[in-house]
């Protein structure tokens, strides 16, 4: 077939797909869902009402979101060839985790710093934060498949730091330890290795 | 080439629209530019070669065509597809080029030569689409049969011909990854 006859047949199809962050919508009911699934297996912490009025407590639910919101962004900008990616938000969010994770270091006694990093929830934290993210980063990965992410492994750590940053968020609802260095530590691993896993994957299932 | 810029986003815009005509208006407009790169880069794979690349860039041109944003300039989205597209094709055929983007921008636009037509690569594909996707394709590209003409011979419905068109694109999409991979 010629070129020629390509270009005829193609301007034939009129079909045009959605813009890829349509897809992003599904992860509204997705959250609810995890939500629901942790209310109703574990509970949500009994304080939280007022865990949520102390500002270190509360950092961790806004530099989750604040990492999920920030790869969001980035996705839809992954999602489409030639756009700015701008990952410095990413950096930024990681910057002042590991501040506050120095700052709560500092603050607390030598002899008892091993004690608030290992905490008393690290198993849960390190299973339930990926089970959690299994669905949005889905979600995410599904909406750069609509797209053309031409950097593809990017792509999928990206998703996997929005779909773990979110999932944190929602485990964060749960979770009692209040300490930086406990959930800096913690929800931060659980979260690279969702993006790891997440990076892998999109090497492979991004390809178009 | 900022004034062209500018038509090719009208162009496409009107494209993304349903707009068929300027759509094949734009799709020609912008195919002499990538022919040239595929050219710059794919001396070795001889014109015929370099047309079966082409075809793929435009294949993915056309599947991924939602992704542009309309307002923003079209020229960085279709180098970004462009050079995706081609540095993918050559890795299947065993080569592996970078391709810097500021290749793009002095790269002389290029007519198509003779008519390569009987190996082509979008014909093997073409032939393994079903038979009445395969007739659909041919019928509107090569004959230039309107939906409904086509429809008419297929036993159509106009809105089934738009949709089995479609998805004879993306199953073309498909089959070129499997032949490749």
């Amino acid at each position: 077939m010629k070129t020629d006859d390509l270009i005829r047949a193609m301007a034939g199809d009129t079909v045009v797909g959605p813009a890829p962050q349509m897809r992003l919508v599904w992860l509204l009911p997705a959250l609810a869902l995890g939500g629901v699934a942790l209310w109703s297996r574990l509970g949500l912490r009994d304080d939280l009402a007022l865990a949520l009025q102390d500002p270190v407590s509360a950092m961790r639910i806004v530099l989750a979101l604040a990492l999920g919101g920030g790869a969001l962004w980035a996705v839809v900008r992954l999602a489409r060839p030639g756009a700015v990616v701008r990952l410095w938000p990413l950096g930024l969010v990681a910057l002042v985790a590991i501040g506050l994770w120095l700052w709560a270091f500092a603050l607390m006694p030598a002899e008892g710093r091993q004690m608030a990093i290992v905490g008393k929830t690290m198993v849960g934290c390190l299973t339930t934060i990926p089970l959690l993210a299994v669905l949005p980063t889905g979600i995410v990965l599904a909406t750069l498949r609509q797209g053309a992410p031409v950097r593809p492994v990017l792509a999928g750590a990206v998703a996997g730091l929005a779909g773990g940053g979110l999932a944190a968020a929602v485990y964060a609802l749960h979770c009692t330890e209040d300490s930086p260095l406990f959930y800096v530590t913690w929800y931060g691993t659980a979260i690279l290795a969702v993006s790891a896993v997440s990076a892998l994957v999109a090497g492979r299932l991004l390809r178009w | 080439m900022t004034q062209k810029t500018d038509d090719w986003g009208l162009l496409l815009t009107a494209a993304l629209d349903g707009d068929s005509r300027a759509y094949a208006h734009f799709l020609r407009a912008v195919t002499p530019v990538l022919r040239g790169v595929v050219r710059a880069r794919g001396a070795a794979l001889g014109e015929a070669g370099c047309e079966d690349v082409l075809q793929e860039v435009l294949l993915a041109l056309h599947l991924k065509r939602h992704t542009w944003q309309v307002g923003t300039p079209v020229r960085p989205w279709l180098y970004a597809i462009t050079r995706y597209k081609v540095v993918d094709a050559f890795r299947a055929r065993g080569r592996r080029i970078d391709l810097p983007i500021e290749d793009f921008a002095d790269v002389l636009p290029a007519e198509a030569g003779a008519d390569p037509t009987q190996r082509a690569d979008i014909d093997k594909m073409i032939g393994m689409l079903d038979p009445r996707a395969a007739r659909l394709v041919r019928q509107v590209g090569v004959e230039g049969d309107s939906m409904a003409e086509a429809g008419a011979k297929l036993d159509m419905s106009e809105g089934a011909v738009r949709v089995a068109l479609h998805r004879a694109f993306k199953q073309l999409a498909v089959l070129r990854k499997r032949h490749v991979e």
